[in-house]
C-alpha cells in the first residue's frame, strides 16, 4: 500500500515534469524558425510578424504537440492491447495505407488539402480492410488482427510501389518520397482544424476507455471472465486509436519512432501500465515530435524530414532508459 | 608548256565529270538526297566518310568512344539530347527515343514522327534489351545510365554518356555530337545563336539592379533551386538574384513558408512543369504578405514548346523570357517573342505557338 502511494506520487512527478518539458518545447517551437519573430513585433501589431506567427508558427507548433500526443497514446494502446512491445499502428497497415493514399493524391489530385484527404482515406481503408479480414476469424484471437494487418500492409505497399513506378521522377516521385519521410513543414492552418477535432474526440474516448484497454491486456479468458466482450471491445479501441493516427499522419506524413518510443519511455519511467502511463506516453510523444521539429527546421538552411530527428533523439533516450532499468534491477 | 598543262587539266576535268555523272545516275535518289541534305551547312567538311571515320570522341563521363562509321541508327534516351539532335537536323537518323515523348510538345511541333518511335524507357527504368533490339550504331544516354552504357559497350554498341547540367556542359555536349555525327557546322550555327541570345540578355540587363526571385519547383511550391542548379544560373543571367542562392545544393531543396517570407522575393517564378498554378500561389493565405504576391508578380516559365528551365538548347530563351519579366524596360515583349520565334523556326522548323 505504502509502495503504491510512493510510486503514485512519483508518477505524478513524472507527468508534471513531462508536461513542463513539453511547455518549454512548445514555447521554443513558437520562436524558432526562418522568419525572424520578436515578441515586441507581434504585440505591437506588425502585420507580417503576426501573420507568420498565427498562420505558420502556431499551426506548426500545435501540430507538433497534438500530433505527438496522439501518436504516443496510440502506441500505448497498441502495445497494451496486443501485449507486444513492438506493436504500433503500423502493424495493421495504417502507415502504408496512408502512404499509398498520399501517393495517389500526389499523382491524381493536386493541392495539399486533397493529398491530406487522400492519405486519410487510404489509412482508413487499410484499417477497415484489416479489421474486416480479422473478423472472418470467429475465434477473435488478437493474432488474426496482426496477420490480416500484415496482408493489408503488403497490399498497400504493392499499390504504393505501382504508383511510384508511374510517377514522374522529377515531380511526383520526389514529392512521394518526401511525404513518406514526414515533415511538419508546409502545413496549412485551414487543413488542420477538422483533423484536430477528430483527434481530440478520439483521445478523449481512449482516456474514458482506459480501464477497458487495460482489461484487454489481460489474458483473453481472464478478460472474458471479468465481463468484457473482448473482440468487439478490441475492435472499438483499435479503430479509435487508428483513426487518430490517420488524422495525424495524413497531415505530417510518416513519423517514425514516436509511437514506439513514447509508450516504452512512459512504462520504463513508471514501471506500470495505467492511465497516468498513457498520459505520460502522450506527453513524451509530444515533446519528442516538437523537439524533432525544432531541429528539422533549424539545423540546416533547408527543411529536413522530421523522422531523422525523432529517431536521433528517441533512440539514445530509449537506450538510457534500458540501461537505467538494468542497473536498478541488478542493485 | 602552258598549253600542254591547260589541255591536260581540261582532259582531267572532263574525265572526272564523266565519272561523276556515271556515279550519280547509278545511285538511288534517296541516297543522293541524303547526301545533299548532309552537305547543306557542311561546306567545310568535305572530307568523305571513309577519311573522317573511324573517329573517337571523349564523352561527358570521360570515356573514349570509338565510332567506326557515320552513325545511321541513333537512339537517344534523354529528352535533352533528343531535342539537341532535332536542332542539329539529325532527327531522321533516330530509331528510338526516351519514354513519354508524347508528353513533350517539342516533338509534336518539330518532329511528330519521333513520337511513333519505339521508346527505350527512362533513366529510372531503362529498357536495355529494347534498346539493343533496335540495332543502333550509336546510343546517347544520360550520365545516370552508366551501367547500361557499360553493358552495351561490351556488346559492341558505342554509347555516348551526356550530362548537360549547365550551359557550359550543354555546349560541351553539342561539340561532342558535332564530332561524332559529323555535323560541326550545325553545331557552330546553334551554339553561336545560343551565345548571341545569352549575350543580348546579358547586355540588356547589365546596368540593372538585380530583382529578388524565388523559383518554385515542379513538385511543390516549397521546393526551390539551390545555387548549384541550372535554374539559378538562368536567373542570374536574366538580371535576377536567386533568393535561395545561399543554399549550395545542386538539386531541388525543401524550404518553409517562413523562409520564403523572410527572403521576401519581389518576383516568384514557377518552374515550367509545376504541378500547381500561378492562381494557387496568389490565393495561398500563407503568402498573402509576400511582396511578389501583393504586387501580383507571380509568373510561370512557359512550356508551350519545351521546359525552358532545363538545359535544352532552347533553354537560353528562358533567360530571355525571364529578363522580359524582370526588366521589361530593358527587354521588351516584342524582342523576347521575336528571339523565340526566330530560334525555333531556324533550328526546329516550326512556328512557335503564342
Amino acid at each position: 500500500m505504502k509502495h503504491s502511494m510512493v510510486s503514485s506520487t512519483r508518477d505524478k512527478l513524472f507527468v508534471t515534469f513531462a508536461a513542463m518539458t513539453l511547455a518549454v518545447m512548445a514555447v521554443v517551437s513558437l520562436f524558432v524558425g526562418k522568419y525572424p519573430l520578436t515578441v515586441q513585433g507581434i504585440v505591437s501589431g506588425d502585420p507580417m510578424q503576426q501573420n507568420v506567427f498565427l498562420t505558420l508558427r502556431l499551426s506548426r507548433t500545435v501540430l507538433g504537440v497534438v500530433g505527438g500526443f496522439c501518436l504516443g497514446i496510440a502506441g500505448f494502446v497498441y502495445q497494451t492491447v496486443f501485449r507486444n512491445p513492438l506493436a504500433s499502428p503500423d502493424i495493421i497497415g495504417v502507415a502504408s495505407g496512408a502512404s499509398a493514399g498520399a501517393a495517389a493524391g500526389i499523382l491524381f489530385l493536386s493541392g495539399t488539402l486533397w493529398i491530406t484527404a487522400a492519405s486519410f482515406v487510404g489509412a482508413l481503408a487499410a484499417v477497415l480492410a484489416a479489421l474486416a479480414l480479422a473478423s472472418v476469424d470467429k475465434t477473435g484471437r488478437s493474432s488474426s488482427i496482426v496477420l490480416s494487418g500484415i496482408a493489408v500492409h503488403a497490399l498497400a505497399q504493392t499499390v504504393l510501389m505501382a504508383l511510384k513506378l508511374t510517377a514522374d521522377p522529377e515531380k511526383e516521385l520526389s514529392s512521394i518520397e518526401y511525404w513518406i519521410m514526414g515533415s511538419l513543414n508546409g502545413v496549412r492552418p485551414d487543413a488542420l482544424w477538422g483533423n484536430f477535432l477528430l483527434c481530440l474526440l478520439c483521445a478523449a474516448a481512449l482516456f474514458l476507455l482506459h480501464r477497458q484497454i487495460l482489461l484487454l491486456s489481460a489474458r483473453e479468458d481472464e478478460a472474458k471472465m471479468l465481463g468484457a466482450h473482448v473482440p468487439r471491445l478490441r475492435l472499438l479501441v483499435l479503430l479509435t486509436a487508428t483513426l487518430m493516427v490517420a488524422c495525424v499522419i495524413s497531415l505530417t506524413g510518416l513519423v517514425s519512432f514516436v509511437g514506439l518510443l513514447a509508450p516504452h519511455g512512459a512504462r520504463l519511467l513508471t514501471g506500470r501500465n495505467h492511465r497516468k502511463t498513457m498520459l505520460l506516453s502522450g506527453l513524451l510523444g509530444s515533446s519528442l515530435l516538437c523537439g524533432a521539429d525544432i531541429l528539422a527546421r533549424s539545423v540546416a538552411q533547408t527543411e529536413l524530414p522530421v523522422s531523422i530527428f525523432t529517431s536521433l533523439l528517441g533512440a539514445p533516450f530509449l537506450i538510457w532508459l534500458l540501461v537505467r532499468r538494468a542497473r536498478s534491477r541488478s542493485v | 608548256m602552258k598549253k600542254l598543262l591547260a589541255l591536260f587539266l581540261a582532259l582531267l576535268m572532263l574525265l572526272s565529270m564523266a565519272a561523276c555523272g556515271k556515279e550519280e545516275t547509278g545511285r538511288p535518289l534517296e541516297e543522293v538526297m541524303q547526301e545533299m541534305t548532309e552537305t547543306i551547312g557542311e561546306t567545310e567538311e568535305t572530307a568523305p566518310d571513309y577519311i573522317y571515320y573511324p573517329t573517337s570522341v571523349t564523352d561527358q563521363a570521360g570515356r573514349t568512344v570509338q565510332i567506326q562509321s557515320q552513325p545511321q541508327r541513333l537512339v537517344s534516351g534523354y529528352y535533352i539530347s533528343t531535342s539537341a539532335l532535332i536542332a542539329l537536323g539529325q532527327q531522321d537518323k533516330l530509331v528510338g527515343i526516351e519514354a513519354k515523348a508524347d508528353k513533350r510538345p517539342i516533338y509534336s511541333l518539330a518532329a511528330p514522327e519521333l513520337i511513333e518511335l519505339p521508346n527505350v524507357g527512362t533513366a529510372k527504368e531503362f529498357d536495355l534489351e529494347g534498346c539493343i533490339a533496335l540495332e543502333p550504331d550509336l546510343v546517347i544516354l544520360p550520365m545516370k545510365l552508366k551501367d547500361a552504357a557499360q553493358t552495351m559497350e561490351e556488346l559492341g554498341i558505342p554509347v555516348i554518356l551526356v550530362n548537360p547540367e549547365s550551359r557550359e556542359l550543354l555546349d560541351e555536349m553539342l561539340q561532342i555530337f558535332g564530332k561524332a555525327l559529323k555535323c560541326q557546322n550545325m553545331v557552330d550555327a546553334l551554339t553561336v545563336q545560343m551565345a548571341a541570345i545569352a549575350n543580348d540578355v546579358q547586355t540588356a540587363v547589365a546596368e540593372q539592379e538585380p530583382v529578388k526571385v524565388y523559383l518554385a519547383g515542379n513538385s511543390d511550391f516549397l521546393s526551390t533551386a539551390g545555387a548549384g542548379m541550372y535554374q539559378s544560373d538562368l536567373i542570374a543571367l536574366a538580371g535576377g538574384e536567386n533568393v535561395a542562392a545561399g543554399i549550395e545544393d545542386n538539386y531541388w531543396v525543401e524550404v518553409s513558408y517562413e523562409q520564403v517570407l523572410a527572403w521576401d522575393p519581389a518576383c516568384i517564378i514557377l518552374a515550367s512543369d509545376a504541378s500547381y498554378t500561378v492562381e494557387d500561389v496568389l490565393a495561398d493565405p500563407a503568402l498573402a504578405n509576400c511582396t511578389a504576391v501583393k504586387n501580383g508578380n507571380v509568373h510561370q516559365l512557359p512550356s508551350a514548346a519545351e521546359s525552358w528551365d532545363s538545359p535544352v538548347p532552347g533553354g537560353v530563351l528562358g533567360a530571355m523570357w525571364m529578363a522580359n519579366v524582370l526588366h521589361p524596360e530593358q527587354v521588351d515583349n516584342w524582342t523576347a517573342k521575336k528571339a523565340v520565334r526566330d530560334f525555333y523556326e531556324a533550328f526546329y522548323g516550326f512556328q512557335y505557338p503564342g
